[in-house]
């Protein structure tokens, strides 16, 4: 797989391509883009026959090492990649250790090693078992192990040992990675450690360095520990520090970054030069029941960002989502149908959303590579801002006639 | 003088030379339904996690939801608002719904059967008394608006012993049946089928049927059974039914859905079937196969790169092992997703192997061969030997 960067380098949102894959010569994907986020392969809620009816681009996965552990004696006798053995054998992979809808748990830190938390509990990963899964996995592109326990409130100490970490599995993974046949195909991707500390950032860019030449891209990593938060970071904390790190890095690697970051940032992020993120935040959405709304294009009508269908008010709403929407699900589903399944637990609920929000983010990432090509990302950012504006005075105003209420109670 | 236009036409394309099973095609509002047929269980108007769209890939020709889950939720008045459950649900194939009674009296401890009608506590948080009646049931049943509605019957545990309850069940379930034939309000759309009752009595029995058959009806069910009854008991029962209700008319057995039952019973000639089990069971990791369940939480699974039946074509089957789907199982609900496609392509893949052996003249052969894989060393039990003996198929 390589990637190309197709506008100027020195421009920051910037449209890239990925291409010459390895056994999918006819795919190509544009950047900026999302992978789709699965767990043990599976978008949540979605099978991959479902997929096929939300969208007939290249499913292009993101399967998190710590949903797939427990296959390990599986994945040792199975003879074939994760694409396959995840049920998806036309699908592009990307292989990387957690799984950023949920929170990592902190600490539990041990010399070289990593720890994750399967259903089965603690497990540690070092450069070797991580690589040996990285091997079986045989994906089209994995992230390197990396420590990436940081986060805006992490000591200097814990930074440094994250940087200390991530640079000497960089040296063990990548050695590996030169002897492997397996992998001599696989995108490979560096994180880089060093958490809110501009310092720790620049040392760690400096000592991994050396290994440029086996890296295709670079992962931003432990600015956060993962989980329905990340929707919550400010861009203004996160801003010196990616922007730091962009400047730093060479212009025609792949810029990646990991979690549920809300659409707002998303562009922010595009506007500073990253390709690469994920569809996490789909998934903790729909945990919350809640559908994306937010217009894309400029005219469409909407009447709210996100709205929770498990809401008493759309019992007898026979409006699709989203009015305007190409989706299966609102294609033919109601707001009311939805709410029903909603408050007696089926199982279909979850499907119709996740069906809508994987469209709906999918569509979005589309506009942002079209607002890119024409030069419009900020009127993209400011029709998405007014109405996250919105949402906030809408809550506002919720949270302060709720106290009225109770003052006169 | 006009006549209204029937909903249901049912002819029969195909008899068993050796059993009394046929193949039979009934025409309903939403379409064909091809007979015998076994129809998925869809309680609250969805059916786990399937889109409607993947049902009717699959073939799904009609499906069943349950009266009393969705009077209760969402209610008549959305149901009304939305057009009926075709529309709520997106499915534009059949609807069968049952009257609600027996999840009454099955799910609910304090149900008291009256001539009224069933009355039971609400589930709601005032505990208010409610009751069933057979013109409320149908005023549920119009509005969910089903191809296929049943008539509230009077159910009897098959295992209550008292003959006298039991008689009063028949001819109250009789005098129900008219009550809501007389507020019916779409005969031109749904179709009523009456439920012959008289648990394990076969003198009571023949008195529902022939209290029934005086009815202007389309079609007959069978209820009363499935209820915990020994299996030498409920096939007797079976086979006496389709010998006494009319030829022309599909005959539904209720409740019955397991590989082995719906063999026996298409032999005995029944032409329609309906159970939870294939699809509730998926939850749990069980997968079905011509040979049996297979429960795919169990740890020799987790290293299988087999699929749960190579020779299903469904997409599950074409597409996952059963390690992959060991891994996930009963902690991804894309796993249940994943097992209920195969199970309801199993149950009807044995249907429509059903249909051909009996339209290609080797339905006898099927049969023999189906209970051999089953039992391979020939302990067939008691029932399945004299079910099919009474039917002319000599088992191997
Ligand atoms: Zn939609
Ligand atoms: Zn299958």
């Amino acid at each position: 797989m390589k990637f190309n960067v197709k506008t100027v380098l020195q421009r920051s949102p910037r449209l890239g391509e990925l291409s010459q894959i390895a056994g999918k010569l006819d795919v190509c994907l544009e950047t900026p883009l999302a992978l789709l986020h699965t767990q043990a392969g599976h978008i949540p809620h979605i099978t991959h026959e479902v997929l096929k009816l939300v969208t007939q681009e290249p499913h292009f996965l993101q399967i998190p090492v710590v949903s797939m552990h427990n296959y390990l004696e599986a994945i040792h006798l199975y003879d074939g990649r994760v694409a396959d053995f995840v049920g998806s054998k036309d699908s592009l992979t990307c292989v990387t250790l957690n799984d950023p809808s949920n929170l990592m748990k902190q600490g539990h830190h041990n010399k070289d090693k990593v720890p994750i938390f399967t259903k089965r509990g603690k497990v540690l990963y070092d450069s070797e078992n991580y690589m040996d899964m990285v091997e079986k996995l045989r994906p089209d592109m994995y992230i390197i192990l990396s420590d990436g326990d940081t986060n805006m409130t992490s000591s200097n100490k814990r930074v440094s040992k994250a940087v200390e970490n991530t640079v000497s599995f960089n040296q063990r993974c990548i050695e590996r990675h030169k002897k492997s046949e397996k992998l001599k195909d696989a995108f490979v991707i560096a994180p880089i450690a060093g958490g809110y500390c501009v310092k720790s950032r620049k040392q760690c860019l400096e000592l991994l360095s050396p290994n440029e030449p086996d890296v295709q891209g670079y992962l931003i990593d432990g600015l956060h520990n993962n989980g329905p938060e990340v929707e919550l970071i400010s861009f203004s904390e996160v801003k010196p520090i990616v922007d730091y790190v962009i400047s730093k890095l060479p212009p025609g690697k792949l810029r990646a970054i990991q979690g549920c970051w809300s659409p707002l940032n998303i562009i922010k992020l595009v506007n500073s030069g990253i390709d690469i993120f994920d569809t996490s935040y789909c998934r903790i959405l729909t945990e919350r029941s809640a559908a994306l709304t937010f217009a894309i294009d400029a005219g469409e009508a909407s009447e709210s960002y996100e709205i929770n269908l498990r809401h008493g008010k759309f019992s007898e709403d026979f409006q699709p989502v989203l009015k305007e929407c190409k989706c299966v699900a609102c294609q033919g589903y109601s707001r009311a149908y939805i709410h029903h399944l909603l408050t007696v637990q089926e199982l279909l609920g979850s499907v119709l959303i996740m069906v809508h929000n994987i469209h709906h983010m999918l569509r979005f990432f589309q506009k942002i590579r079209d607002s890119v090509r024409e030069d419009k990302l900020n009127e993209l950012e400011d029709r998405v801002a007014a109405q996250i504006k919105l949402l906030h005075c809408h809550k506002e105003q919720l949270a302060s006639s709720e106290l009225s209420r109770n003052s006169t109670e | 003088m006009t006549t209204i236009k029937s909903p249901l036409s049912f002819a029969i394309l195909g008899k068993c030379g050796s059993s009394k099973a046929r193949v039979g095609k009934i025409t309903l509002p939403h379409g064909p339904v091809d007979t015998p047929v076994f129809m998925p269980v869809g309680t609250q108007g969805t059916l786990k996690g399937m889109l409607p769209e993947q049902l009717k890939a699959m073939g799904v020709q009609i499906l069943l939801a349950n009266t009393y889950h969705l009077g209760t939720r969402p209610g008549v008045d959305i149901l009304l608002k939305a057009g009926g459950l075709h529309k709520f649900m997106n499915w534009d194939g059949n609807l069968l719904t049952d009257s609600g009674g027996f999840q009454m009296v099955s799910l609910l401890k304090l149900a008291e059967i009256t001539e009224q009608g069933v009355k039971f506590e609400s589930l709601n948080e005032q505990k208010d008394q409610v009751m069933l009646s057979p013109e409320h049931s149908i005023e549920i049943q119009n509005a969910i608006g089903a191809d296929i509605i049943m008539q509230l019957d009077d159910v009897v545990k098959t295992t209550v012993p008292d003959k006298e309850r039991i008689e009063e069940s028949v001819h109250r379930t009789t005098r129900w049946l008219d009550r809501c034939i007389k507020v019916h309000q779409n005969p031109s759309t749904q179709n009523i089928f009456p439920i012959v009752q008289g648990t394990l009595y076969q003198d009571l029995r023949k008195i529902s049927i022939a209290d029934h058959i005086k009815r202007d009806v389309n079609g007959f069910a069978i209820g009363g059974l499935s209820g915990g009854e020994s299996k030498d008991d409920f096939w007797k029962i079976v086979h006496l039914c389709t010998d006494l209700l009319p030829k022309n008319k599909p005959i539904y057995l209720m409740g019955v859905g397991f590989a082995t039952d719906l063999v026996v019973c298409s032999a005995l000639g029944v032409d329609m079937f309906d159970c939870v089990f294939p699809t509730r069971t998926a939850r749990f990791g069980c997968a079905l196969t011509m040979v049996g369940q297979i429960n795919l939480k169990k740890k020799q699974y987790a290293t299988d790169l087999q699929p749960i039946d190579k020779d299903c074509d469904c997409s599950t089957c074409k597409n996952y092992t059963r390690a992959y789907l060991h891994g996930i199982v009963t902690d991804l609900p894309v796993a249940c997703h994943l097992i209920t496609v195969h199970n309801v392509v199993f149950q009807l893949r044995l249907m429509k192997t059903i249909r051909d052996s009996i339209l290609n003249g080797t339905f006898v052969e099927f049969v023999q061969q189906f209970m051999l894989a089953i039992h391979p060393d020939r302990d067939y039990p008691t029932w399945i030997k004299d079910s099919l003996t009474a039917v002319n198929i000599p088992l191997l």
